[in-house]
């Protein structure tokens, strides 16, 4: 029977790092995933993935289970990425770029959804936007959109109430409607 | 036209499924009823299918050993002091901290400047300005000392990176003491 995430916290709080590889192989892909909406190229969220994964660990100890091991855990990541954000300051067009890229690559193997002119120009006009947004306002909408976690979940990864989630999601969703009016 | 206007500010959290149960059956009601709102849910929809798409789907999949590897080098590798003291100032300094290190930090700059003025190191001074960001979530200290009239200002602020925002949002986004 599968450990809970509990369970297995609290083996690695015991100084098991085969139950800490069992949570990262649980949480890798969901936390990259939320890494890469939230920063601009794929290499940078796959260092700030593994390094969120590092700080977890060391910080496990402190964890006493009051909150779910996956808010936790996102918490670490979305600070870290949105620090990581920050202190990059990089060209705004990478993000594009960069989704161009994995677009590309995915071609190889799955039918892209964008696959005509239109929905072409609607993922970068898209992309765009989102990039356009602040780290606070992209958080949210990544992780609704990614997860699709709740607000209560939302507001605990982010530290704040279930309100100020609904208006964060409410106002970026309207800042990427205004932009992308002629495409939707 | 009001009931219009709360409708649409309710549609995020209407598709989200995160109203309550009478919220949500007078939404339902409202859009049967009204085609330009029936148009924003439309098109709510589609921005969020099209997020979905662009944010999930053209995500590749990470292979896990490699990534694990990666992982358990960081553990292993024994860091420097520097680095340490890094990694405690990012802790120490995000957000859930902040109640405390704001304080804390304006207690050690004034601490080094009632320092400079009791040993008047120099008899040359200068006016002073700097900008220190404090956490991830783009708080700063700003400092600004005029020397001639001994004046100094400790400015604690967050970036404003958007727009206005015309939601009412509980984040402090103005200049603040």
């Amino acid at each position: 029977m599968e450990s809970s995430d509990w369970e297995l916290v609290q083996k690695c709080q015991a100084g098991e790092i085969g139950a800490f590889q069992e949570l990262v192989s649980r949480y890798h892909q969901k936390i990259y995933v939320v890494i890469v909406g939230l920063l601009r190229n794929r290499e940078d969220a796959l260092d700030v993935a593994q390094e969120t994964f590092f700080r977890a660990y060391r910080k496990i100890k402190s964890f006493q289970g009051g909150s779910s091991f996956y808010t936790w855990l996102y918490r670490i990541a979305v600070n870290m990425a949105i620090d990581s954000q920050r202190r990059q300051k990089r060209n705004p067009l990478d993000f594009r770029e960069t989704m161009d890229g994995l677009f590309e690559e995915q071609n190889e193997v799955a039918r892209d959804p964008f696959s005509d002119v239109h929905d072409r120009e609607l993922r970068e006009k898209l992309a765009a936007a989102i990039n356009d947004l602040t780290p606070e306002h992209k958080a949210v909408i990544i992780l609704r959109t990614v997860e699709g976690l709740s607000y209560k979940d939302i507001g605990e990864i982010l530290g704040c109430s279930e309100g100020t989630v609904m208006s964060r999601l409410h106002y970026a969703r309207k800042k990427l409607q205004e932009k992308l009016s002629a495409f939707l | 036209m009001r009931d219009c206007k709360l409708i649409r500010e309710s549609l995020s959290g209407w598709l989200d499924g995160q109203l309550s149960a009478s919220d949500a059956e007078i939404i339902r009601v409202h859009l049967e009823s009204c085609a330009p709102c029936d148009g924003e849910r439309r098109q709510l929809e589609k921005l969020q299918s099209s997020l979905k798409s662009l944010l999930v789907s053209n995500v590749p999949r990470i292979a896990f050993e490699p990534f694990w590897a990666g992982v358990r080098e960081r553990i292993t590798k024994k860091r420097s002091w520097q680095e340490e003291i890094m990694e405690w100032a990012r802790s120490t300094f995000a957000a859930p901290g902040l109640a405390w290190t704001v304080p804390a930090v304006i207690v050690v700059l004034l601490g080094v400047f009632a320092l400079d003025s009791f040993w008047k190191l120099g008899s040359q001074r200068n006016n002073f300005a700097a900008v220190e960001s404090i956490d991830a979530h783009g708080r700063n200290v700003a400092l600004l000392r005029e020397d001639e009239t001994k004046t100094t200002v400790i400015w604690l602020y967050q970036n404003q990176e958007g727009e206005d925002e015309s939601s009412g949002e509980n984040t402090e986004t103005s200049p603040s003491f």
